[in-house]
């Protein structure tokens, strides 16, 4: 493992990281330095041995016992060197969870084929079972040492290549909802899991159904404990509403702040960018973009010096506006135009793909609406709204369903 | 830039928001808008004591040498407190001109006198460049230095004790310096905010000090700080309304619980949080950017010079529909916020001027 003062400036240790990559990674290749082929699960390790995968983790759990904005740095090297594996205490939801709300056994098993894996699909949403998440009815049966799942989960992603799932699934149905759910690192490759491509309308197809049909999870892969995995699924959806923040569901992030922004380009080919009216909506849309990454500039700040900021909660629904609104603007720059798609009409193509991946931000990973209930009850303090299945035995809840 | 320690402004801070709170509590605003000035004199005099009034001006001049920082947390504190305040007129503007000035033997005097608060000052005329900036000023000097025209609306106009004039002529901006006395008439123009004091001023022959020696860049400087002071202005003063919506959401109830615990006003509050904190985080990088100068300083002032402007309008107008009756009352506190937004959002220059510089920026950046 390197050893790696927390001290240490940034330069510094970009300079370190760059040292070890030149070592070990032949960036032109694309392959660890001495090695025919690039075999990942070895290259993970590699990393992993060298902290460099989760760097802000303590030292004896895989870490360099980093601040997150150093992990950033090491992060940020990687990519310059094209170079795979790091970040993943920022990314890797699955073994970001069970690091945070796994028992110790759970952590020494798992961790090091989490961390040298590819990252866990989450098996959360059901087709009942959407903003109301705590609805879920995928059942989790005790059989000996193991549990035994049926349900039908939606919107996961990754669900081919992923190893391991993070699924939520009822273990007590006479309890009310929040009360009976356990959370599970759930075995992917087994007979029963059946995955199903979901056509989006962005032409896409990165979501899945996944049908589960008596397969099979160990009770000591619960990540926290039995019936209060709500409480343990909570670490788990906090990070995701903070990657989402960033705008991870982009098509070529970070164009704001490099160069000549994409709207005032296409404002310039389709001749609007003197039109008084779409200089204003185009600086308003800019704005937004730009007053967001302050926001997250001082969120990343209140962290650092108080463990918590209540800014965090608030980028995921600022991008919804960004998003929702830049893709707006495409539209009406282009006109007519617009109507056109496909390969050969390129802005038109990206203004519609656009146009509809928006929705990703401000439905997926709880709902615009969703997200201000959370706001306004977590940040600022306002009562919940009367629930009338509070307290209600599961069984007896309203479901339209059955 | 800023020789003022992040220690000393935690303190500056702490004392003048402790002064604010018992010197300008709703009670004493309100009996400060019925005195002449719109405001209780003796706070005034009070902020001089604390050395506010000289931020912007060098130690040697008898300032306190603070940087854009520094004059956003003064200017924070004084928004949050609704107090209609000649500060940025006279500390940000005024101070920093007539100290940057090459008339500084005929204006040492009343630069001193604003300085420890014995003198207000007023700041009037040429577009974008004041507070409610006037396109249509037809200010001219005669060869004799006699200064002639008209000025349509100077806000505290009717009670400062000096007046702070610019103009335009050729490519050159004229600053000119009018102490009391001096021959001009002075019309007091009602105003919807009740605590603002606005006048036209006439001027025929009146004597003038000119602030010759004023680079370009100084005059530039003192518009950006006064754009990214009153940002600032906007963020207190919408934070403290948004902060009385909130406590009002969780104690008024009707059909049997909080207001607060209905979704329609949750989510109107979830929306204007990100309105807050989006201008909050616009004026501190305001500050920061021009504490710190760089390619990016007049792109980020004007940021905030819309993003806090319509922040502080939108938050203030739904504070009202979020309060329901209560507030289309004048002894309810949230109309005061919504007429001071409303006032200031042509002060500087408003929002879509600020967007269109904004837009500018951006494409010469690329």
């Amino acid at each position: 493992m390197t050893q790696i003062p927390r001290n240490t400036s940034p330069q510094d240790l970009s300079a370190l990281v760059l040292e070890w990559l030149d070592k070990n990674w032949d960036s032109e290749k694309c392959r660890p330095k001495g090695t025919a082929q690039y075999n990942e699960k070895a290259w993970l390790q590699q990393v992993l041995d060298a902290g460099f995968a989760v760097p802000s983790w303590p030292e004896a759990w895989f870490g360099l016992g980093l601040t997150p904005r150093q992990s950033g740095i090491i992060e940020k090297t990687f990519a310059s060197r094209r170079a795979p594996g790091a970040g993943r205490d920022r990314y890797h939801l699955g073994a970001i969870t069970v690091f945070k709300a796994g028992s110790e056994e759970l952590k020494r098993e798992m961790l090091p084929t989490l961390l040298t894996g590819p990252i866990c699909c989450l098996l959360y949403s059901e087709p009942n079972a959407g903003s109301d998440l705590a609805g879920i009815r995928s059942k989790a049966e005790r059989d000996g040492d193991d549990f035994v799942i049926n349900g039908q989960k939606i919107w996961t992603s990754n669900a081919q290549e992923a190893e391991y799932g993070m699924l939520l699934a009822r273990t007590d149905w006479d309890v009310a909802k929040h009360r009976g759910i356990t959370f599970f690192l759930f075995p992917m490759k087994q007979g029963g899991v059946d995955i199903r491509p979901i056509n989006q309308i962005t032409g896409e197809s990165e979501f899945n159904e996944v049908f589960i049909e008596g397969a099979r999870v160990p009770e000591r892969f619960i990540i926290g404990s039995k019936n209060e995995g709500w409480k343990s699924f909570q670490t788990a959806i906090s990070y995701e509403r903070l990657i989402m923040g960033q705008g991870i569901t982009e098509r070529g992030r970070g164009a704001a702040n490099k160069g000549r922004h994409p709207l005032i380009e296409l404002a310039e080919k389709t001749g609007q960018l003197s039109d008084p009216v779409m200089r204003q909506r185009i600086a308003q849309a800019l704005a937004y973009r730009e007053i967001n990454s302050f926001n997250n500039v001082r969120a990343k700040e209140e962290m650092q010096s108080t463990g918590t900021s209540s800014l965090m909660s608030l980028s995921k629904l600022a991008m919804s506006r960004i998003q929702h609104g830049e893709a707006a603007i495409a539209t009406d720059l282009l006109g007519v135009q617009g109507i056109l798609d496909g390969p050969d009409n390129p802005l038109s193509a990206n203004a519609n793909f656009d146009a509809a991946k928006a929705y990703m931000n401000s439905i997926g990973g709880g709902t615009d609406q969703i997200q201000r209930n959370i706001i306004a009850e977590k940040v600022l303090g306002l009562p919940k709204e009367h629930d009338t299945d509070k307290g209600v035995a599961f069984r007896q809840v309203k479901s339209g369903v059955n | 830039m800023c020789v003022i320690s992040d220690e000393d402004r935690n303190a500056l801070r702490n004392s003048l928001s402790r002064l604010l709170e018992a010197a300008a509590d709703e009670a004493k605003l309100r009996s400060g808008m019925e005195a002449s000035r719109g405001y209780d004199s003796a706070i005034w005099q009070q902020l001089a004591e604390m050395g506010l009034l000289g931020i912007t001006v060098n130690a040697g001049s008898g300032g306190i040498g603070g940087g854009a920082i520094d004059i956003a947390m003064v200017a924070e504190e004084i928004g949050r407190s609704l107090l209609p305040i000649p500060f940025i007129e006279a500390a940000v503007i005024a101070a920093a001109l007539l100290e940057a000035s090459e008339a500084r033997d005929e204006t040492n005097d009343f630069l001193a006198r604003i300085i420890d608060g014995t003198a207000t000052v007023a700041v009037g005329g040429k577009a974008g460049f004041v507070p409610y900036s006037d396109q249509a000023n037809s200010l001219t000097i005669d060869p004799d230095g006699k200064l002639s025209g008209e000025v349509s609306l100077v806000l505290h106009g009717a009670t400062a004790d000096y007046l702070l004039l610019a103009f335009d002529e050729g490519a050159d901006t004229r600053v000119v310096f009018v102490k009391q006395g001096s021959d001009y008439v002075v019309e007091a123009l009602q105003a919807n905010d009740p605590a603002l004091r606005p006048a036209k001023i006439r001027l025929g022959n009146a004597e003038c000090i000119e602030l010759t020696g004023l680079s370009v860049e100084a005059v530039e400087l003192a518009r950006l700080r006064g754009v990214a002071a009153l940002a600032a202005q906007q963020v207190g003063a919408a934070r403290a309304i948004f902060d009385i919506t909130i406590e009002y959401l969780n104690t008024r109830y009707q059909f049997g619980r909080p207001i607060g615990s209905f979704q329609a006003l949750k989510h109107m509050a979830a929306d204007l949080l990100v309105e807050v904190e989006s201008a909050t985080s616009a004026a501190r990088a305001a500050a920061l950017a021009l504490d710190a100068g760089g390619p990016n300083v007049a792109r980020t002032v004007a940021l905030a010079g819309f993003v806090c402007a319509d922040a502080f309008r939108e938050v203030s107008a739904q504070a009202i529909q979020m309060h329901g009756g209560i507030a289309y009352t004048r002894e309810h506190v949230a109309h005061l916020y919504w007429r001071r937004a409303r006032a200031m959002l042509s002060m500087f220059g408003d929002s879509n001027s600020h967007r269109e510089a904004y837009l500018q920026a951006w494409e010469k950046s690329a």
